[in-house]
C-alpha cells in the first residue's frame, strides 16, 4: 500500500494535480480574506456579512437560498448543479482550445475572438435555415459545423502569421480578438436576426429557439429539474475525449507536442513545423467556435450584438481552465465543471448578500496568477520529496552524469518579437 | 625559477561543490603561486568549470575556504572577485552582441559624472592597454561583428581595464586557430613576467606542457595531484586526467573510397546576421567508404552548410546531389530518406527533451508502417525499438525507454542520437562535433563507431572544431574560411601548422584544385 | 486640422508613454504583456484619487476661485498617484517572473486579468455601479488647459500654434512627452541605463561583471509599471472623461504593437506611436474630422460603416506586424528567467 503510494507521489501527474489544487486553496483564500476585509470595512455587511460572503464562496454550489429566519441553507440544488454543468459546456471547451494550442507551445489568448466567429456562424445559420423546409436536427448539425469552422478559420490567422512572419501569437491573438469583436457587431447591426419581435430586446439575437433549433436534453433535465442544462455537457466531454485520444495516441498529436516541445528538433527530423503551428490553432479554434456553438444552441441564451467593447469572458476563462488542468483535455473536464462553479457562487453572492459577483473574477484571477508558477510549486513538491525520502530513489547503476552542460540553459523560447 | 621563495597568492582549500544529483568538487585544493602559469587540468566534466565559478563567486563551495595572500576571504559575487584582484576569462564569452566594444569592456566598472557615462576616460585607458599588450580590438565595432579571436582579446582587456592581478582563462584556445594559439601564449607569459598570476583551464597536453609552470589535475570531481611540467609529459598526465591508458590515436585501415554519394556544387547560403553569404560558392564531393572533415575555426559557415545540406536553410543557389538525387530544393524530410544527421546542438536539433527516450527514438521514424497504423502510433513497436537500440548501443538512463531524455547525462544524451541515426542506415552520415563535450571514454567509442560506418561503405561529412580530431579522423580534409572552403588537405601528409594557415586564411589554394 | 492633431496626439502620447514602459521592462529582460492590466488599475487609481479628493473638497477652493494652477497640480499629483500604484501592481509581475522564475507570458495575462476583475469589484463597492466617474464636473473643466488662462478672451484667436498645442490640451500630455525624453537619455546615456540594456541582451555578461540581473530586472519592471499606469490615467483622463470602467480596450496591446514597430528604440516608437495615434483618433472620431477645415466631414462621408473605423487601428497594427517582424530585434535574453546556478 505504501509503495503504490509511493509510486503515486513520484508520477508527475500527481504533482501536477496537487499543484493545481495548491493554486486552487490559495485563490480562494485570497478571496475569502478580501471578502472578510470588503464585509468589515462596509456597514451593510459587517462581520457576519463577511462570515455568510465565505460560506457562500466554500458552499456556493449547495446553497438554497435563506430559510424564514433569514439564515443561508444549504442542501443539494438543482439548479445550481445543472446550470454548473450548463455553463460548464463552453468553459470546457475553451479550456480545450487553449489547451491544445499550450501542447504545440502557443498560447491561444484568441479563444475570445474565436468564440465570437463561432457565435455569428451558429447563430446566423440556425436562424437562417428555414425550419419549413429543412428539419431542425439538420439545422443544429449545420450550425454546430459552421460554428467550429468559423472558429477554425479565426484561429488560423494568428496561427499563420505566427508560423510564416514569427510575429508573437500573443499579440497577434488580441488584434484578431478585437477585429472580431467589431465584425461580428458590424455583422448583426442591421441584420434580421436582432430581436424585434420582444420590444425590450432589440439588443440582443433571437433565441435559436426561434427558428426551434436547440439542443435535445438527453434527460439530464429530468436529473436536475429546474436548470439550463442540455445534452451539450455530454458533447463537450465526448469531444474532451477525443481530444486526448488525439494528442496522446495518433502520429498527429506527437507532430503537434514535439512542435510544442521543441519547434528546431521538430523540424530537424523533417515535421513540418509551420503545418503545425497553423494546424493547432485550427484545431484550438474549431473548439472555441464549438464552444459558443454549444452555448447558443442551447435554445434559451441570448447574444448581446453590440459586442465591440467587449470580449466574452467564457473565452479568457479557457486559460485558467486549461491552466489548472497542466494542459491534459480529461482534467479540462473537471476544472472547467471548478471554474463554472465558481461562477454559480458569484451569481448566489449577488442573489444572497451584498457582494458583488466580479469577487469570482479576483478568485480566477488570482488562481491564474498562481498557476503561472505552478511549476515552482511542483519543484517545492520535489524538494520536499528528496528531503524526505532519500532512501527511496533506486539504486541506479550511477552514469557518470556530468554537471548539467552549458548549452542547456539557453533553450528558452525566446526570439520572437515581444 | 622564482618558485624557491613559494608565495601563494591564492589558495582552495578543501572546496566541496555539490549540484543536486552530483558532487562537481570533491574536496579538492589549489594553491596558486604570485607571478606563475598555473594549468588545471581535466576532462569534460571534470569539475574545471565548478572549481573556477567558485573563486570568482558565481558559485558558494558547501565545504571548504579560499585564502588571498594566506588571509581568509569570501567571495560571494563577481564584485568580491573583482576587488580581490580576480578576473576570469569564461569558455563561453561574456558579451553582449549588441553592445560596443569599449561598452563591453567598462561594462560594471563604469566611469560616471552623475550617474551619465565617461566614455572619453575610458576609451584612453583602454587604448593604453591595448597599446601595451599588442592586444588589437576596434573599439567602437559592436560585438555580434568582430571575429572570434577579437572577441576574446575584448575579455581579455576586460580584466586589465579592472586591474586584476590573478587572471583565469577557462579553455581560451578551443576558438583560435594554431598561429592564435602561439600569440595567447606569448600575451600569457607577458603577464606572468610583470606578476601576474595565471590560472590556466585546458584539456589539450600540448599547450599546458608548452606554457604551464605547474598542473593540478582532476579527475570526475576529486583532486588528483599537483605536478611541476618540467618534471613529468604528456603521456603520464594524460593517465593522471582519465585514470587509466589512454590511446591517444583513431585505429583504422585507409580508406577504400567507392562511388561519390553527396556532390555539392557552387552552393551559396545566404547569412542571416549579415549581408554577405554565410557559405559562398562551395563545391566538393564526399565518396562511399571515405570520412571527408570540415575544418574550420567557429562561425566560418560550417553550421549553415549544414543546414543547407539537411535543408533547414535554404540555399540561394548552387545544386546539391544525393545518391544521384538532385536535392537543392527538396524537402528535410526528403533529404532524410538518405541522410542521416547527427546535429551540432543536441538540445536544441538532435532531441525533444521533454520527451521520452523511446518517444526521441523515433523522431523520423513515427511515419513508417512500422510505427503506426492509420494514424495510431502502435506504443509496442516503439518500446520494442527502443529497446533494442538502448541494448545495442548501451545508452544509459535511469528508467530505460520511458526516461524523459532532460534528465539523462550529456554524454547519453549523444549516444542515443548517435545510435537513432546510425540505425536509420542512410548512405551519408553528417556528423557535426559529435563529440562536443563528451569524456575521453565517450569520444573513443563514437570514434570507433564512424570509422565502422565508413568501413561498411557510407559516406561520412564530419564537421569538427577540434584539431587533433580532425587530423586522427579524417581521410580528407577541407577547411573553411568566410564561408568558402580553401583548402584541402591530406591529413597523412599536412601538418597542424599547414592547416592553421589555412584556418585563418592566411593561406589558400587556386580554385581550379576544389572538389578533386 | 488642429482637432486632428490635437485628437492624434491624445491618443498618441499614452501610447508613447506606455511603449516606452514596454521598452523598460522588455530591456531588463522581462516580458510585460501587463502593460494592459497596469493600464487599468493605473486609471482606477488616479481616477479614485480625482474622486476622493474631490468629495473631501480640498481643492473645491480652487476650483471655484478658478485657480488653475493648483487645479494642474491636482492632476499632477493624481498622475503621481496612478503611477505609484502601477508600480506596485507592477511587483506581482517581477515577483512572479523574475523571484519564480515563472513563464512570463502567462504572469502577465494573469494580471491582465486580475486587474479588471480587481477594479470592477472595487468600483461595485464604492460607487454601485459599473463605472467610478468624478465626484464632480468633467475632466475639461477641472484639468484642461484654456486659453482664458492666458488672457485671451472668447472669440480671441491664439493662432495655429496657440490654438492647436496650447487651448484646449492638458498639461499631462507634455509632461509625458518630458518624461519620454528625459527616460530615454537615461536609458541610452547613463551607467543605469548601460547596465539595464546589458541584463536583457545577456545577464549571464551583466552577471558575471557584479551587475546584480534581479535588481536590474525589478527596476525595469517597476518603472514600466509606474509609466503603464500613470499612462491608464492620462489615457482615461484625456479620452474617456476620467471615468474607470475596467478596461482600456486593447490599448496597453496596441502599446505593445508600437514597441515592436518601434523596434525597442525611443525615436523609433514616437513615430510609430503617431502613426497609431491617428488611426486610433480617426476610430475614435472619424464622424468629426474635419481635415482641411471647409466642414466636409470626409471621412464620414464615404459611407464607410463607422464599424469599420473601429476596426481599424487593431487591423492596421495587425498588418503593420506582419510587415515589419522580420525586421524587428527584440532583445535577446527577454522572456528567459534568469537562474544564477545555471550559467
Amino acid at each position: 500500500m505504501k509503495q503504490e503510494f509511493g509510486k503515486l507521489w513520484r508520477k508527475d501527474s500527481t504533482k501536477s494535480v496537487l499543484a493545481s489544487l495548491i493554486s486552487i486553496i490559495i485563490g480562494m483564500v485570497v478571496g475569502g480574506i478580501i471578502i472578510v476585509i470588503v464585509g468589515l470595512g462596509n456597514s451593510n455587511l459587517g462581520i457576519s456579512g463577511a462570515m455568510e460572503g465565505i460560506r457562500l464562496v466554500f458552499g456556493g454550489l449547495f446553497s438554497t437560498g435563506r430559510n424564514a429566519a433569514g439564515a443561508l441553507t444549504f442542501g443539494f440544488n438543482s439548479t445550481n448543479m445543472g446550470d454548473m454543468l450548463f455553463r460548464a459546456t463552453p468553459l470546457i471547451l475553451t479550456g480545450l482550445s487553449v489547451a491544445v494550442a499550450f501542447k504545440t507551445g502557443l498560447f491561444n489568448i484568441g479563444a475570445p475572438g474565436q468564440y465570437l466567429m463561432g457565435t455569428a456562424a451558429t447563430l446566423m445559420l440556425a436562424l437562417g435555415i428555414p425550419s419549413q423546409s429543412v428539419p431542425t436536427w439538420l439545422i443544429w448539425i449545420i450550425a454546430f459545423a459552421g460554428g467550429m469552422l468559423a472558429g477554425a478559420l479565426w484561429g488560423c490567422i494568428p496561427g499563420l502569421v505566427k508560423a510564416f512572419l514569427n510575429i508573437n501569437e500573443v499579440l497577434a491573438c488580441i488584434m484578431t480578438n478585437w477585429i472580431a469583436a467589431n465584425l461580428v457587431t458590424w455583422m448583426f447591426d442591421g441584420s434580421n436576426f436582432r430581436n424585434l419581435v420582444e420590444n425590450t430586446k432589440s439588443g440582443y439575437i433571437y433565441k435559436t429557439s426561434f427558428n426551434g433549433v436547440q439542443t435535445a436534453k438527453m434527460g439530464l433535465d429530468k436529473i436536475f429539474p429546474n436548470s439550463q442544462v442540455n445534452g451539450g455537457i455530454i458533447i463537450a466531454i465526448v469531444i474532451a475525449i477525443l481530444i486526448y485520444i488525439l494528442m496522446n495516441k495518433t502520429t498527429l498529436g506527437y507532430e503537434l507536442k514535439a512542435c510544442g516541445a521543441n519547434r528546431h528538433a521538430a523540424r530537424y527530423a523533417g515535421i513540418a513545423d509551420k503545418r503545425n503551428i497553423v494546424l493547432s490553432m485550427a484545431i484550438a479554434g474549431a473548439l472555441s467556435g464549438a464552444a459558443a456553438s454549444l452555448y447558443y444552441l442551447s435554445g434559451n441564451t441570448e447574444f448581446f450584438w453590440s459586442t465591440y467593447q467587449t470580449l466574452p469572458a467564457t473565452g479568457f476563462n479557457g486559460i485558467p481552465v486549461a491552466l489548472l488542468a497542466a494542459s491534459n483535455p480529461i482534467a479540462v473536464i473537471f476544472t472547467g465543471c471548478f471554474m463554472s462553479m465558481l461562477d454559480i457562487v458569484g451569481l448566489q453572492l449577488t442573489n444572497l448578500t451584498a457582494y458583488n459577483e466580479y469577487i469570482t473574477d479576483v478568485i480566477i484571477a488570482v488562481i491564474v496568477y498562481l498557476s503561472a508558477f505552478s511549476l515552482v510549486i511542483k519543484m517545492l513538491l520535489n524538494g520536499r520529496k528528496k528531503r524526505k525520502a532519500p532512501v527511496a530513489q533506486e539504486a541506479k547503476p550511477a552514469p557518470a552524469a556530468p554537471p548539467p552542460d552549458e548549452s542547456g540553459a539557453a533553450e528558452g523560447k525566446g526570439g520572437d518579437g515581444v | 625559477m622564482r618558485m624557491m621563495e613559494a608565495e601563494n597568492i591564492i589558495e582552495m582549500l578543501h572546496i566541496t561543490k555539490e549540484f543536486p544529483g552530483i558532487i562537481a568538487n570533491d574536496d579538492i585544493t589549489l594553491q596558486l603561486r604570485r607571478g606563475e602559469i598555473h594549468a588545471l587540468l581535466g576532462e569534460n566534466g571534470a569539475g574545471k568549470s565548478t572549481l573556477m565559478s567558485v573563486l570568482f563567486g558565481l558559485y558558494q563551495p558547501e565545504a571548504g575556504e579560499i585564502r588571498k595572500n594566506g588571509e581568509v576571504v569570501r567571495i560571494n559575487n563577481p564584485n568580491d572577485a573583482t576587488a580581490l584582484g580576480i578576473g576570469m576569462v569564461h569558455q563561453h564569452f561574456k558579451l553582449v552582441d549588441v553592445f560596443t566594444v569599449l561598452e563591453n569592456i567598462v561594462l560594471g566598472a563604469e566611469t560616471t559624472k552623475l550617474g551619465f557615462l565617461q566614455k572619453k576616460e575610458a576609451r584612453k585607458k583602454v587604448e593604453a592597454l591595448s597599446e601595451r599588450y599588442g592586444l588589437k580590438v576596434d573599439l567602437d565595432a559592436k560585438v555580434e561583428d568582430i571575429t572570434v579571436g577579437m572577441q576574446q582579446r575584448v575579455e581579455i582587456l576586460k580584466m586589465l581595464y579592472r586591474d586584476n592581478e590573478i587572471l583565469i582563462f577557462d579553455e581560451p584556445t578551443a576558438v583560435l586557430t594554431p598561429q592564435e594559439i602561439d600569440e595567447l601564449m606569448a600575451t600569457m607569459k607577458e603577464f606572468a613576467k610583470e606578476g601576474k598570476s595565471i590560472l590556466f583551464i585546458s584539456h589539450k597536453l600540448n599547450e599546458i606542457m608548452s606554457v604551464a609552470d605547474r598542473v593540478t589535475v582532476l579527475r570526475k570531481g576529486k583532486y588528483i595531484g599537483t605536478v611541476d611540467t618540467k618534471d613529468t609529459d604528456k603521456q603520464s598526465l594524460s593517465n593522471m586526467m582519465v585514470g587509466r591508458p589512454v590511446q591517444l590515436q583513431v585505429e583504422k585501415v585507409p580508406a577504400k573510397p567507392g562511388e561519390a554519394v553527396l556532390e555539392v556544387e557552387h552552393l551559396s547560403i545566404p547569412s542571416k546576421s549579415h549581408k554577405r553569404d554565410a557559405v559562398h560558392d562551395v563545391t566538393f564531393t564526399a565518396r562511399a567508404g571515405e570520412i571527408v572533415c570540415i575544418a574550420g575555426i567557429d562561425g566560418n559557415g560550417q553550421s549553415e552548410l549544414v543546414y543547407g545540406l539537411a535543408g533547414l536553410e535554404k540555399s540561394s543557389s548552387g545544386k546539391v546531389t544525393l545518391c544521384g538525387h538532385d536535392i537543392s530544393h527538396a524537402s528535410i524530410r526528403q533529404r532524410g530518406s538518405d541522410m542521416s544527421h547527427i546535429p551540432e546542438d543536441r538540445h536544441k536539433h538532435g532531441l525533444v527533451l521533454d520527451f521520452t527516450l523511446e518517444q526521441n527514438m523515433v523522431l523520423q521514424r513515427f511515419r513508417e508502417p512500422q510505427f503506426q497504423h492509420m494514424g495510431f502510433i502502435k506504443q509496442g513497436a516503439v518500446r520494442e525499438y527502443a529497446e533494442r537500440l538502448i541494448g545495442q548501443y548501451d545508452v544509459r538512463s535511469g528508467q530505460g525507454p520511458v526516461t524523459i531524455a532532460r534528465s539523462m547525462s550529456g554524454g547519453n544524451q549523444q549516444k542515443a542520437i548517435i545510435a537513432r541515426e546510425l540505425d536509420r542506415d542512410k548512405p551519408l552520415i553528417v556528423a557535426v562535433q559529435p563529440t562536443r563535450g563528451l569524456d575521453v571514454g565517450a569520444i573513443e567509442y563514437i570514434h570507433k563507431q564512424l570509422v565502422a560506418e565508413r568501413d561498411k561503405g557510407r559516406a561520412i561529412l564530419l564537421v569538427s572544431l577540434e584539431l587533433d580530431e580532425v587530423m586522427s579522423l579524417s581521410d580528407r580534409i577541407l577547411v573553411m574560411y568566410e564561408g568558402e572552403i580553401v583548402g584541402e588537405l591530406d591529413p597523412t601528409t599536412t601538418t597542424v601548422q599547414e592547416l592553421g594557415l589555412y584556418m585563418a586564411g592566411a593561406k589558400r589554394m587556386g580554385k581550379e584544385g576544389e572538389g578533386a | 486640422m488642429t482637432f486632428l492633431i490635437q485628437q492624434t496626439l491624445i491618443y498618441a502620447v499614452p501610447l508613447m508613454i506606455v511603449a516606452l514602459a514596454g521598452v523598460f521592462a522588455e530591456r531588463s529582460g522581462i516580458i510585460n504583456l501587463a502593460l494592459e492590466g497596469i493600464m487599468i488599475f493605473g486609471a482606477f487609481a488616479g481616477v479614485l484619487f480625482v474622486n476622493l479628493t474631490q468629495k473631501a473638497g480640498t481643492f473645491a477652493e480652487a476650483k471655484a476661485a478658478g485657480d488653475w494652477v493648483a487645479l494642474q497640480g491636482f492632476m499632477l499629483l493624481a498622475m503621481l498617484v496612478a503611477a505609484v500604484l502601477g508600480a506596485l501592481f507592477s511587483l506581482l509581475l517581477s515577483f512572479a517572473s523574475v523571484n519564480l522564475k515563472a513563464d512570463q507570458t502567462i504572469g502577465g495575462t494573469a494580471l491582465n486579468l486580475l486587474a479588471p476583475a480587481l477594479v470592477l469589484f472595487f468600483i461595485r463597492i464604492i460607487a454601485n455601479q459599473n463605472t467610478l466617474q468624478m465626484a464632480e464636473g468633467d475632466s475639461a473643466s477641472w484639468f484642461m488647459i484654456k486659453k482664458s488662462f492666458f488672457g485671451y478672451g472668447r472669440s480671441e484667436d491664439m493662432g495655429f500654434f496657440g490654438s492647436t498645442f496650447i487651448d484646449k490640451t492638458y498639461l499631462a500630455t507634455y509632461i509625458c512627452i518630458l518624461l519620454f525624453v528625459v527616460l530615454s537619455i537615461l536609458l541610452y546615456k547613463t551607467r543605469f541605463g548601460l547596465r539595464l540594456r546589458s541584463c536583457g541582451e545577456n545577464p549571464q555578461a551583466a552577471d558575471s561583471l557584479g551587475i546584480n540581473v534581479y535588481k536590474m530586472r525589478y527596476a525595469g519592471t517597476t518603472i514600466s509599471g509606474a509609466l503603464a499606469g500613470m499612462g491608464g490615467f492620462v489615457y482615461a483622463m484625456t479620452t474617456a472623461n476620467c471615468a474607470s470602467t475596467g478596461d482600456v480596450a486593447g490599448f496597453g496591446f496596441l502599446a505593445l504593437a508600437v514597441m515592436i514597430f518601434g523596434n525597442w528604440k525611443p525615436l523609433n516608437i514616437a513615430g510609430s506611436a503617431l502613426l497609431f495615434g491617428l488611426f486610433k483618433c480617426i476610430a475614435a472620431s472619424y464622424s468629426s474630422i474635419d481635415i482641411n477645415g471647409d466642414g466636409v466631414f470626409l471621412l464620414a462621408q464615404l459611407g464607410i460603416s463607422p464599424h469599420f473605423y473601429r476596426m481599424l487601428p487593431y487591423l492596421i497594427t495587425l498588418i503593420v506586424l506582419a510587415f515589419t517582424s522580420k525586421k524587428s530585434r527584440a532583445p535577446k535574453a527577454e522572456g528567459i528567467p534568469y537562474d544564477k546556478g545555471q550559467r
